[in-house]
């Protein structure tokens, strides 16, 4: 597989990024460098091994139906950068009239 | 014209229904998970998706998963695992929702619905765990959207059935009948006002007789039956309109519009999501035991179809009388309970229907809020059945005196009020004399063998009693005179 600039582009869309022309330069080509180092991993023949999903081998890591560790609406907001003391306020995110 | 193109396609519909459930926190943080609460008070910082938290399961999730599994006859996954679909949007802030993608907790299963007199079979694909996003408002702050995260993390199972829906009505009736099913297992409360339950139909339509698949369109977040239905009869005329115009139906996202009554692209093809899923790896493998789904077996609540069969059979009560008792588990269960303290089972079926389930209706009651208890109740059958209060006096002025006074019995009320049916044969002969003395062409027409007039002196004799007069007695003393 190579990247192309239509992939970064893709990719710029999914990630809600905007790059300049020369960081799409950089980026295409150590994206294309990481996927080089990936292909010369798939010549290991891996056919018997589990592919690792999870570091330890803990299972049914899950805890009671009980509320607690809430934190406070003034706490929630205090982090965003524009709120109206009740909700976050965001760049208007829809339009459906089109 | 009779015969229109229309009739030469059918719809087919495959349903998605989200469920939220009805847990006390969310899905993998504590938060409140209860509907409404002041925006943003429902969170914490792993809803809120700030870095370095950890998410972890509620039990809860997978119990009610289990359930309704269990009920829809699904093969339950013993392995189960959490993939991330990534996307962005305002209302979800960690950039992924948890959900199953690969190892879904119930495969396949069914259920039966029925529109008009006939049954169907509707077939589940699968149900998985997931969670809610927060709330989105578009029309309240000008340059703005507003984010309230508090749904952000509730608890869902989505339901996807197999595309084996072929109209509106199947669609109300298999949402229906799931509605039903998950207030039986107390694992939602079934609100689609609130958005407890929401789906989203794929719709294609094919000709008739046809057996390949149409391209479909997938209609997102229809939260109420009435626009699922509205919205499914607007696309299947769309579909049809564009395939007999030349045209190709495209695989599109459709958001329907309830103010005008059509659907619109969501997103085209193109911009399709690309979500990206992989193996959620904050959030361990959840491996369930036969055991442990055994022990959720063994406290499932009565379902149903069970009890509509064990209504229709053992209490030998009407199709119609079981549908009304089972359509809430609080009911049928009132009604058994009921059956407990006496024995004639369409009596007391009357009863909980034109009286009790109306009286809680109006006084906003749930069936257990009801005041007079069981023993209350079966005293007051008793006194019809024993023939001491006619059906029509006690429902129409008994019942409503045992729920102003509470500490006198039936039979008390009955006698202070003057109810009690009389076959006191001297005041029934005044009567009985009384109206034959008034209606004498009636009495020659009877005599003429005009026998089915017998009916009309017992209700003036009963009219005139003030429904007091023992209906057999009555009968009897009427037929001595008109015919001695």
């Amino acid at each position: 597989m190579k990247i192309d600039k239509a992939l970064i582009s893709r990719l710029e869309h999914l990630a809600r990024l905007e790059l300049s022309d020369e960081e799409r330069e950089t980026i295409l080509s150590d994206l294309n460098e990481i996927l080089e180092m990936v292909e010369k991993l798939q010549e290991l023949d891996t056919d018997d091994v589990t592919p690792l999903v999870y570091v330890n081998e803990d299972v049914n890591v899950w805890r009671e139906d009980v509320v607690k560790d809430q934190v406070s609406q003034e706490a929630a907001l205090s982090n965003a950068p524009a709120s109206d003391g009740a909700f976050f306020q965001v760049p208007k995110v829809i339009d459906l009239k089109s | 014209m009779s015969n229109s193109i229309y009739d030469t396609y059918e719809t087919v519909i495959g349903l998605e229904i989200h469920v939220q459930l009805a847990t006390a926190s969310k899905a993998f943080c504590a938060d409140d998970a209860s509907f409404g609460g002041d925006p943003n008070t429902h969170v914490s910082t792993i809803s809120l998706g700030h870095p370095g938290t950890l998410p972890r399961l509620n039990k809860k999730q997978v119990e009610f998963a289990i359930k309704l599994g269990l009920a829809l006859g699904s093969e339950i996954s013993l392995y189960n695992a959490f993939d991330r679909k990534n996307y962005f949007y305002a209302d979800l802030p960690k950039g992924y929702q948890i959900t199953q993608d690969r190892k879904p907790i119930c495969i396949g299963g069914s259920l039966e619905i029925e529109v008009g007199d006939t049954k169907k079979t509707v077939r589940i694909h699968h149900i998985h765990m997931e969670e809610d996003a927060g709330k989105s408002m578009h029309d309240q702050d000008a340059p703005h959207s507003l984010i309230d995260l508090n749904r952000a993390g509730v608890p869902l199972l989505e339901i996807v059935s197999e595309p084996d829906l072929r109209s509106a009505e199947e669609v109300d009736a298999y949402m229906s009948a799931m509605r039903r099913l998950v207030r039986y297992l107390d694992i939602s409360d079934g609100n689609m006002e609130q958005g407890s339950m929401r789906c989203d139909c794929n719709v294609s339509v094919r000709k008739n007789g046809a057996t390949a698949l149409g391209e479909r369109c997938e209609i997102k977040n229809l939260n109420s039956m009435r626009y699922a239905r509205r919205a499914i009869q607007y696309e299947f005329k769309r579909q049809v309109d564009l395939l007999e115009s030349g045209g190709k139906v495209a695989q599109q996202t459709l958001n329907f519009d309830p103010a005008s009554g059509i659907t619109s692209p969501l997103r085209d093809k193109e911009d399709a999501h690309d979500y990206r899923y992989f193996p959620e790896p904050d959030l361990p493998p959840i491996v369930l035991t036969k055991d442990y789904i055994t022990a959720i077996e063994a406290n499932m609540p009565p379902l149903p179809w069970a009890l509509l069969r064990q209504f229709i059979e053992e209490k030998a009560l009407p199709l119609y009388d079981a549908k009304l008792l089972t359509e809430e588990k609080e009911t049928a269960l009132y009604f058994l309970a009921l059956c407990a303290h006496y024995p004639d089972s369409k009596a007391i079926s009357n009863l909980v229907i034109n009286k009790i389930l109306p009286y809680c209706n109006e006084m906003s009651l749930t069936i257990y809020e009801f005041p007079l208890s069981g023993e209350r109740m079966a005293a007051f059958l008793q006194l019809i059945d024993s023939g001491k209060v006619s059906n029509t006096i006690a429902y129409q002025r008994l019942f409503p005196a045992m729920l102003q006074e509470q500490d006198k019995t039936p039979m008390q009320l009955a006698q202070a009020l003057n109810l009690l049916q009389t076959d006191d044969a001297d005041f029934l002969t005044t009567l009985v004399e009384q109206v034959l003395a008034e209606f004498p062409d009636k009495v020659e027409a009877y005599r003429k063998g005009k026998k089915g007039l017998i009916g009309f002196f017992m209700g003036e004799v009963m009219k005139r009693s003030k429904g007091k007069a023992a209906p057999q007695t009555t009968n009897e003393l009427l037929r001595k005179q008109l015919e001695g």
